[in-house]
């Protein structure tokens, strides 16, 4: 389900090409955009020329009419608001409990011993089989997706966190031991800032597995306010403009979630880069 | 095997500063058990730079950890004033080959992180990190982060950390191991001049011959399989600090025969086997 | 989507495969093992004194030994065998589906700098809408017949096969493509020697994370809009109020999960014995 993209993969790619010289064709600008402007004109002479069937392939202009009519009367930004505020708080009480627990499995051995080998396997279950049971034990409603959403958070911050601490390099743990470090010190200095790209990656994918429970919530649960229960609209009345509508606005909040997570990952980790 | 006597002449009968007495070691590897250390005593008097040379699985390393306190699991008893050595203390500091420095922190951080246990003062702790950092010449690199530095100044750094605890002893695990020849040769100069300067026991353990004489007071030459002390040379006077130096050459030399390189290369084996009868 | 965790920290560069943090510990085996299962055991204890007890109302926990009964009666009359084989068929077919087309393009996207200026932008913002997000247009176009979740499943496991590939096929090391050149190798040898074997962990931590999101998306899949399968089992014991349906289908899920985490990292450990063993 998840699409676990995380941009800064794109920052990975510093060997050479293999193969040619790219071909000249087209300005390297105008590139990303020509695929895209190709589609959308095929669409486009597709549903003018009257070869699709408009309910299936409904003209751009009025997906884009749609667009603005739902803005101006406002319905699909309170539905978009209502979606992230619902995925924020979970995602948040999640990675919260995730990064907790974690760093405690991870300075304790005991603790890791102990519930190590459940969190493993419940981490092999997948997210959505919670579902059912979460809507017989929170209700169908608001409590009942905001805790499917922590869970799908909880799960990344938690095995990220844990891995990180205990991924601590042994030569760290005898400088803390040489240093005569108490275990206040040993987190605050070494384990914790140690941990820090981990956590993060672990928070960065939180973060797009609590937009994919959001949606998922939405779908499965009551319908409530948000960008799932105006998909449910949409499919229900056949409003394509408005599914395309409803997809580009998860497209667009899980770009801008991408953005965001890798610019405070970029600043917070400055001592990574040389 | 010999039991190689191995306490110094001088200071018999008071206890030394640091006194390794009939220490062995023994791991188990992959079910087997194998001598790290065996029979090794050396005593170490106050203001002493010792080296330490061997081949590597000689065991030096490893009787550095013993020293440090960072196991404890070994026959025989190594103490510092008479007193066993249980665990690490801010008495006695390390250089690691690797750097060790933590790279989220910057230099003066990194330098200040063996303060935290000192109970000093944070003004205190500013003076001795500012002090340090000049004594190895990086006062412009304070706000540096480790991936910013050479190989060179990031083993400063270690250094300075090392030695801002005004530590007791100095232990050095190969701690220019890892650096080029040029940079090996600054830094060694340095680190004669900083030891010095601070009036710390120094324990260097290498496999660079030429570092031990240059450093040395004493120079202990180990052999492997098991690990043990085949003899203890001291660095008399008359050997001055110059590379070139006959006597210096000479000793140097000496040192690589016990360690079965000869300079001519002919008798090499027979000149160990002498040596060990 | 919880499996696919497994895959978020698997980076081409950092392979750890999911496996647990193993730290080397005092406890002996023996111990490790009785310690791991304090807690699952402690938990089944306390839910079945509390069944007995009756301080459990049977629409928030039935007792243990119905769940039990129903997982064997399932097991007896077929019908959650036959529902797990649904599952696991359409699965199958969307991953293989899904991953095929992706390492194809995967790598023609890694190899080819312009094509990936083409089509890199479009993917990824592609790439970033949740998978399930997709349903309600695909449902109104080809229906919900085994196509739906051929389409869904083949697509959330294509993203991050060709996302790993084409990872993997670009970090080639330098030095490896120059060996290539000076030993002349044609395009085809350069692919087949260099390129995909040093891609290998990359290529398979996309598969890894391909399976894993396959399987998330099938239970999801199943829920919506089913009529059989293990996710559907779910969805019916939930409108019928009967939990232990629900739990027994969930409790096959888990396993089937574990089942495949332990095969996929069998393989790739006999895939990528070549490498040293600090770096698996």
């Amino acid at each position: 389900m998840s699409l676990i993209t995380i941009a800064g993969r794109e920052r990975l790619s510093h060997t050479a090409p293999i193969g040619p010289p790219p071909s000249p064709f087209l300005g390297r600008h105008l590139r990303p955009l020509a695929v895209p402007i190709a589609l959308l004109a095929i669409w486009e002479l597709l549903a003018h020329a009257g070869v699709a069937d408009p309910r299936f392939l409904p003209p751009l202009e009025e997906v884009v009419a749609r667009g603005v009519a739902e803005f101006s009367r406002g319905g699909l930004a309170f539905n978009l608001l209502a979606s992230l505020e619902r995925d924020l708080i979970g995602f948040v009480c999640g990675s919260v409990a995730g990064i907790a627990l974690g760093l405690a499995i991870g300075f304790s051995r005991l603790l890791e011993r102990l519930l190590g080998p459940v969190l493993l396997v419940h981490r092999q279950i997948a997210l959505f089989a919670w579902v059912p049971l979460i809507s017989m034990w929170f209700g169908g409603g608001e409590a009942g997706k905001v805790v499917f959403i922590a869970l799908a958070a909880f799960q990344p911050a938690l095995i990220n966190t844990w891995q990180g601490v205990s991924g601590i390099p042994r030569s760290y743990r005898e400088l803390a031991e040489v240093l005569t470090f108490g275990w206040f010190d040993f987190a605050r200095i070494i384990a914790i800032p140690g941990a820090l790209p981990q956590i993060f990656t672990g928070l960065h994918s939180a973060l797009i597995y609590a937009w994919t429970a959001t949606v998922g919530a939405e779908l499965l649960l009551n319908i409530a306010p948000g960008i799932g229960g105006r998909m449910n609209e949409g499919q229900h009345l056949f409003h394509m403009d408005l599914l395309l509508l409803c997809i580009l606005l998860l497209g667009g909040v899980g770009v801008v979630f991408n953005v965001i997570a890798g610019s405070l990952e970029h600043r917070l980790l400055r001592w990574r880069i040389p | 095997m010999t039991g190689p006597v191995a306490i110094s002449e001088q200071g018999r009968g008071q206890s030394h500063a640091l006194e390794i007495a009939d220490v062995s070691k023994r791991f188990s590897v992959a079910g087997r058990r194998v001598q790290a250390l065996s029979h090794i005593r050396l005593a170490v008097d106050d203001g002493e730079f010792v080296s330490i040379v061997g081949a590597s699985g000689c065991g030096k390393s490893t009787l550095l950890r013993l020293v440090l306190g960072l196991d404890t699991d070994y026959d025989g008893d190594i103490r510092v004033d008479g007193h066993r050595v249980e665990r690490p203390g801010l008495d006695r500091s390390i250089v690691f080959q690797e750097h060790r420095l933590l790279p989220w922190l910057n230099v003066e951080a990194n330098v200040a992180a063996a303060l935290r246990q000192s109970g000093l003062g944070a003004a205190e702790r500013g003076e001795l990190v500012r002090d340090h950092l000049h004594l190895v010449g990086l006062d412009q690199f304070a706000k540096a982060y480790p991936a910013q530095l050479s190989g060179g100044m990031a083993q400063r750094v270690a250094i300075a950390r090392a030695l801002v605890t005004k530590p007791r002893f100095l232990l050095l695990d190969e701690p220019l191991g890892a650096l080029d020849a040029l940079t090996r040769l600054r830094l060694q100069d340095e680190l004669q001049r900083i030891v010095r300067h601070e009036g710390t026991t120094a324990v260097l353990v290498t496999h660079d011959v030429d570092e031990a004489v240059y450093l040395g007071d004493r120079i202990v030459i180990m052999h492997p399989h098991p690990g043990r002390i085949a003899t203890i040379l001291p660095v008399t006077d008359a050997v001055s600090r110059d590379r070139s130096d006959p006597n210096f050459i000479r000793l140097r030399d000496e040192v690589l025969s016990w360690l079965g390189v000869s300079r001519t290369g002919i008798d090499a084996d027979a000149e160990l086997a002498r040596r060990s009868a | 989507m919880a499996a696919g965790l497994s895959a978020t920290q698997t980076g081409p560069g950092d392979s750890t495969a999911g496996a647990a943090p193993v730290r080397r510990g005092n406890f002996p085996a023996a111990g490790i093992l009785l310690l791991g299962l304090v807690v699952p055991l402690g938990l089944l204890t306390a839910w079945t004194v509390a069944a007995l007890l009756g301080h459990l109302p049977e629409q928030i926990l039935p007792p243990p030994w119905i769940v039990l009964d129903t997982l064997l009666d399932g097991i007896q009359d077929g019908s959650l065998l036959s529902s797990t084989m649904t599952s696991l068929e359409r699965v199958a077919e969307g991953f293989a589906a899904g991953a095929a087309v992706g390492l194809v393009f995967g790598t023609a996207v890694g190899l080819s700098k312009t094509l990936r200026e083409f089509v890199d932008p479009l993917f990824l913002a592609l790439s970033q809408v949740p998978t399930l997000g997709w349903m309600p247009i695909v449902i109104l176009i080809v229906g919900i017949d085994e196509g739906l979740k051929i389409i869904v499943i083949g697509w959330s496991a294509f993203i991050p096969v060709v996302l790993n590939t084409s990872q993997g096929v670009r970090d080639v090391p330098e030095a490896y493509v120059e060996l290539g050149r000076v030993l002349s190798f044609s395009r085809w040898s350069k692919l087949t020697m260099i390129v995909l074997p040093s891609a290998v962990p990359s290529i398979f931590t996309g598969l890894r994370e391909g399976l894993a999101n396959g399987w998330q998306t099938l239970v999801a899949v199943e829920l919506i809009a089913s009529f059989e399968g293990l996710g559907y089992l779910m969805a019916y014991g939930r409108q019928l109020f009967q939990l232990e349906l629900v739990l027994s289908a969930m409790i096959v899920v888990g396993l089937i999960g574990l089942v495949i985490h332990g095969l996929l990292t069998l393989a790739e450990n006999r895939l990528q014995r070549w490498r040293p063993e600090t770096s698996r």
